[in-house]
C-alpha cells in the first residue's frame, strides 16, 4: 500500500526541516552522506539511520510530477458524454473527475471533504445547508468559480423534468439560494443529514453557468480536454492553473475495451497502465505477474435475486425463506469470486456502509429450514422461473448454484438466460422473479430510499411496509448516535426478514494496475477507487 | 453493354430501397426506446418522459419513415439519439480505422491468396496443392479469434514485439506506421480472407481448366502455364473478382469480432454499440452505408464480369 504519507519520524520534523531533507533524497543524497550530515549535525548514528529511512519512505511516496497514465475501462460507446446529469457508466464518471470538482469529495469511509465547497454548514434539523465557494477556482476557460455556478448546475438536477439521472438523490431540496458571490444555501423540505455526501457523487459536478454544449467539458478540474470522442478515448491534459493539490500528471487517456480476455491481454502486455473489472479467473494471474497488482475496494455492491412480493407465486413468503436458505453463500464467495467478496446477509446495507448492523444473525445454508418452509409454502412440484442475465460478473452462476441446491430438496427452479441488453427495460420490475445488480450507494439510507421504501420507483419486490418507511424517513433527522444506529438496524433486520430480495453476498469492485501508479484511491462506490482516482494519481518512473 | 450496366444499377437501386424499409421498420421493432436506453437502469419514469419528449420520437412511423429518406439522399445522416452529435461524426471517426485496415488488409491479402490459388490451379494434385489446400481448409474452419488469440500469443507474449491491441490515433502516420499500428488485425483478417480466396481462384481456374476449348489447347501442345495465363485465367475472372469483392465488403462490415478484440473502433463495431444504446438514427444510417457498400462492390464485380466474359457481353 503506497498510502503512508503520514510517517510518524517525518512528523516528528518541523515543515522547513522536512522539505530541505525531502530535497536532499530526491536529489540523490545516498544513506552514508545524510548520516554524516546528520552527525555533523550532532545527531546519533541511529537516529539519522531511522530519518533517512523516514524521509526516503516519504520521498517514494510523495507524487512525482509528469508522465501519462492509461486507463481502460469496460463498455464504452456513442453514447459516452460530458454532461454530468447524463452520466451512466464507470467511464462517464471517471472522465466526470478528471475534468470537473464538485462541492464535496467523498473519503474512503464515505465520509466528505470540501472541495469547492471549502466549508459546509447545517442548521440543527438538517434542513437548511450553506455551502462556502472556494475562493479564486478557475474553470478551464480562466472564468472564476462563483455562486451562480453552483445554482446553474444544481437546478439541472431539480423538478419534474429533470433529465438528471441523479435527481431523486436530491429531491428533498426545495430551492437552491444565492447568498451572495460565495454562498449559497439549499433550503430543504425535510431533514437530510446527508446532502452533503450526495453532493459528492457523481453527478454532482459543476458546471459553468449557462452551460449547454458538452462536445466539451469546462469544469474545474486537474485536466482539462485535448481529445474527447465518444466511444473512442479521451485524453486529459494537466490544468496549470488547477486550484487544489493534485492533478500530476501530464496526461490521463482513458476508453473502454469490451471484451474482458482483450483488456486482460492489454493489461499485461502493458499497453494500458490499469484495467477495471479483473475477471476472477484472473486475479491470480494478475497477482503472479511482475509489476502488476489488483486494485480490489471491499465495498457493499450486490447482485441479488428480486421476488416480487405482489404476485401469486413469487410473493410466497416460505418461499422466499426457502430459496434464501438454499443459497450457498461460502461457496459463492471462494467458487466464483475468488474471495473478492463477502457473505451477504440480505439486506442491501454491507459492512462497507457506516449504518451497518454487524447484530443481525448472518444466514447461511441450511437445507433443513429450507426444506420446512418449502414444504410449508405448498408449491410442490411447479415449476419456479427465475430469469438471469451476465448484468454483472457471478450473476447467472449466483442463479444455477441456487438452482443445483433446490434440485436436491425437490424444488423445481428454471433459470432463464436472457441478454443483458434491454434487460433493465424488459425484464426488471416486470418479472416474478429475476437477478438485479446494484451499485454501492455513499449512505445507507439512499441506497434504501432507492430500492426499498414501499413507493420508491425501483421498490423491486413490491413489499409494503408503512413502519419501515416510517422509520427510514424518521432516522433522516435523528442525531443521537444510538438512537441512529437502533433505527438503522430495525430497518436492515426488517429488510433480512420480510423482503423478497435474496442478497448473498456483497461484492467487491475489482480492477488491476500496474505498480508503477500510485496515488490510488479507496472510495467504494465504484471501480477505479469509485472513480476518484483522477486527482491523485501519479506515475512513480515520471 | 451499357444497358446491361443500366439494368444492373436500376437492381440496385430497387434493392437500396427494400433493405431501407427492412432497416428502418426493422428497428422499430427493437424493444425499449432511446431514451430508456440511454438513462439505463437509473432511469425513473420521469426522466424517461422528460427525455423522450426531448427526442420527440412520438410522430407516425411511415412521416418519419419519408423525412429520413430524404435527408439520406441529402447526405444528411441525422443526429445520434444516444449522443447528440450528427451521425456523421460519429461515423468519420471510425470510417478512417475500417477503410485503413481493409484496403491494408484487401492489398496484401488479395494479391497473395490469388497467386497461390492459381498456382495450387496450375499443379493440381501435387504436395503444393495439398498442402496448401489442407491449410486453407483449416484456417476457413478457424474462427476469427482464436487466429487473433494465437497471433496475441505468439507476437505479444512469446515473442514480446507489437501490442496486444491497437492503441493511440492514427493521426499523422505515413504508411508503413499504419501497417505497424494495424499489424495483428490486418494479419488476422489476411488469414481470414485468404483461406476463402485460394480455395475459390482454384476451383474457378480448374473449373475453366476442363472446358472443351482448354483440352483443345492442350491438344494443340500450348504449354501448361501459357494455357493458364493466355486462356483460362480471364473466363475465370468472373467469379474471383465476385469473391474478391464479397470479401471486400464483408472487411468493411462484418470485422466486429476483430476489431472487439483489438480494441478498435471500426464501423462494425459502432453498429453494435448502435443497437445496445437503441440509437435508430445511428444503426439506419450505417445500414444504409453497409447496404451501399455491398451494392457498390457486387456492381463492380458485375461489370469486370462482363469486360471479361464475351458470352456475358453478347447473350443470345
Amino acid at each position: 500500500m503506497s498510502e503512508k504519507r503520514n510517517d510518524p519520524v517525518l512528523e516528528t520534523l518541523s515543515p522547513a526541516d522536512r522539505a530541505r531533507f525531502l530535497n536532499m533524497v530526491k536529489k540523490g543524497i545516498s544513506r552514508r552522506d545524510f548520516m554524516h550530515y546528520m552527525m555533523a549535525a550532532g545527531a546519533t548514528a541511529a537516529a539519522s539511520g531511522t530519518l533517512f529511512t523516514g524521509v526516503s519512505d516519504a520521498w517514494a511516496n510523495t507524487p512525482k510530477r509528469g508522465g501519462r497514465v492509461v486507463f481502460a475501462g469496460d463498455q464504452h460507446g456513442p453514447n459516452d458524454t460530458l454532461d454530468p446529469a447524463l452520466f451512466t457508466s464507470a467511464v462517464d464518471y471517471f472522465r466526470g473527475r478528471m475534468y470537473y470538482g464538485s462541492l464535496t469529495r467523498l473519503t474512503k469511509n464515505l465520509g466528505y471533504e470540501p472541495e469547492l465547497a471549502e466549508e459546509v454548514l447545517s442548521n440543527d434539523s438538517a434542513t437548511e445547508w450553506t455551502f462556502k465557494i472556494r475562493k479564486g477556482v478557475e474553470f478551464h476557460n480562466g472564468k472564476t468559480l462563483t455562486a451562480d455556478d453552483v445554482i446553474y448546475t444544481m437546478n439541472r438536477h431539480m423538478g419534474a423534468d429533470s433529465i438528471s439521472n441523479a435527481s431523486s438523490l436530491v429531491a428533498m431540496v426545495k430551492e437552491w439560494k444565492k447568498v451572495n458571490d460565495y454562498e449559497v444555501k439549499a433550503i430543504l423540505s425535510s431533514p437530510n443529514a446527508d446532502l452533503p455526501i450526495a453532493l459528492g457523487t457523481f453527478h454532482f459536478k459543476i458546471l459553468q453557468n449557462g452551460a449547454e454544449d458538452f462536445s466539451t467539458a469546462v469544469g474545474t478540474g486537474p485536466y482539462k480536454v485535448k481529445e474527447f470522442k465518444p466511444g473512442v478515448r479521451t485524453v486529459g491534459e494537466r490544468f496549470g492553473n488547477y486550484w487544489g493539490e493534485g492533478g500530476y500528471l501530464d496526461e490521463i487517456e482513458h476508453f473502454g475495451i469490451g471484451d474482458p480476455v482483450a483488456r486482460l491481454n492489454a493489461f499485461l502486455a502493458g499497453d494500458v497502465d490499469a484495467m477495471v473489472n479483473l475477471p476472477p479467473k484472473a486475479i491470480s494471474q494478475v497477482e503472479s505477474a511482475p509489476g502488476k497488482s489488483v486494485w480490489s475496494l471491499e465495498s457493499a455492491a450486490y447482485i441479488n435475486i428480486a421476488c416480487r412480493k405482489d404476485m401469486d407465486m413469487s410473493g410466497n413468503h416460505d418461499l422466499i425463506m426457502a430459496m434464501k436458505h438454499l443459497m450457498d453463500r461460502q461457496r459463492l464467495v471462494k467458487g466464483v469470486y475468488k474471495g473478492q467478496a463477502s457473505l451477504g446477509n440480505d439486506h442491501p446495507i454491507g459492512p462497507a456502509y457506516f449504518d451497518h448492523s454487524p447484530d443481525i444473525p448472518q444466514r447461511m445454508m441450511d437445507p433443513d429450514k429450507a426444506k420446512f418452509h418449502f414444504e410449508k409454502s405448498g408449491i410442490g412440484n411447479t415449476t419456479v422461473p427465475i430469469v438471469a442475465a451476465e448484468v454483472a460478473p457471478g450473476a447467472v452462476d449466483q442463479c444455477l448454484f441456487l438452482q443445483r441446491e433446490a434440485a436436491k430438496i425437490g424444488m423445481n427452479v428454471d433459470v432463464q438466460k436472457v441478454t443483458t441488453d434491454g434487460y433493465w427495460g424488459a425484464v426488471w420490475l416486470k418479472a416474478p422473479m429475476c437477478v438485479v445488480s446494484w451499485n454501492m450507494r455513499p449512505t445507507a439510507n439512499i441506497m434504501m430510499t432507492l430500492a426499498f421504501k414501499s413507493d420508491a420507483a425501483w421498490n423491486e419486490t413490491y413489499h409494503q411496509d408503512p413502519e419501515f418507511d416510517k422509520i427510514l424517513v424518521e432516522v433522516r433527522g435523528v442525531t443521537d448516535a444510538a438512537k441512529r444506529k437502533e433505527m438503522y438496524h430495525t430497518l436492515q433486520e426488517k429488510i433480512h426478514n420480510d423482503n423478497g430480495s435474496i442478497i448473498p453476498l456483497y461484492r467487491n469492485y475489482v480492477d488491476a494496475v500496474s505498480d508503477k501508479v500510485k496515488g490510488l484511491t479507496h472510495v467504494p462506490l465504484n471501480n477505479f477507487g469509485g472513480a476518484e482516482a483522477p486527482v491523485t494519481l501519479w506515475r512513480e518512473d515520471a | 453493354m451499357t444497358t446491361l450496366i443500366l439494368k444492373r444499377l436500376g437492381i440496385g437501386l430497387v434493392t437500396v430501397i427494400a433493405v431501407s424499409l427492412i432497416i428502418f421498420f426493422g428497428t422499430k421493432i427493437l424493444p425499449g426506446d432511446a431514451a430508456q436506453i440511454r438513462l439505463g437502469q437509473s432511469a425513473t419514469p420521469e426522466n424517461v418522459a422528460a427525455f423522450r419528449a426531448r427526442l420527440g420520437l412520438d410522430q407516425p412511423y411511415i412521416v418519419q419513415y419519408l423525412v429520413w429518406l430524404k435527408n439520406f439522399m441529402m447526405g444528411d445522416l441525422g443526429t445520434s439519439l444516444a449522443s447528440d452529435v450528427p451521425i456523421t461524426d460519429l461515423i468519420a471517426d471510425r470510417y478512417h480505422n475500417t477503410v485503413f485496415v481493409s484496403v491494408l488488409t484487401a492489398a496484401i491479402g488479395v494479391p497473395i491468396s490469388l497467386a497461390l490459388g492459381i498456382m495450387a490451379a496450375m499443379y493440381p494434385g501435387t504436395l503444393y496443392d495439398r498442402v496448401l489446400t489442407l491449410v486453407s481448409v483449416s484456417l476457413v474452419a478457424a474462427p476469427e479469434f482464436f487466429t487473433a488469440t494465437l497471433l496475441v500469443l505468439l507476437f505479444v507474449f512469446v515473442l514480446g514485439i507489437g501490442n496486444a491491441i491497437v492503441v493511440g490515433s492514427t493521426e499523422g502516420k505515413g504508411l508503413f506506421e499504419l501497417i505497424a499500428h494495424f499489424a495483428l488485425p490486418i494479419t488476422t483478417l489476411c488469414f481470414v480472407i485468404a483461406s476463402q480466396l485460394i480455395r475459390m481462384s482454384r476451383a474457378a481456374v480448374l473449373n475453366v481448366m476442363s472446358s472443351p476449348y482448354i483440352e483443345m489447347a492442350i491438344l494443340k501442345g500450348v504449354p501448361r502455364k501459357r494455357i493458364i495465363f493466355r486462356h483460362a485465367l480471364l473466363n475465370a475472372i468472373g467469379p474471383i473478382v465476385n469473391v474478391v469483392a464479397l470479401n471486400l465488403a464483408y472487411l468493411v462490415t462484418g470485422v466486429i469480432v476483430v476489431e472487439v478484440y483489438f480494441g478498435y473502433n471500426g464501423l462494425a463495431t459502432l453498429i453494435v454499440q448502435g443497437v445496445q444504446t437503441r440509437d435508430y438514427v445511428l444503426i439506419q444510417g450505417l445500414g444504409m452505408i453497409f447496404c451501399m457498400t455491398y451494392v457498390i462492390l457486387m456492381l463492380v464485380a458485375d461489370i469486370a464480369a462482363f469486360a471479361s466474359n464475351a458470352r456475358l457481353r453478347h447473350p443470345k
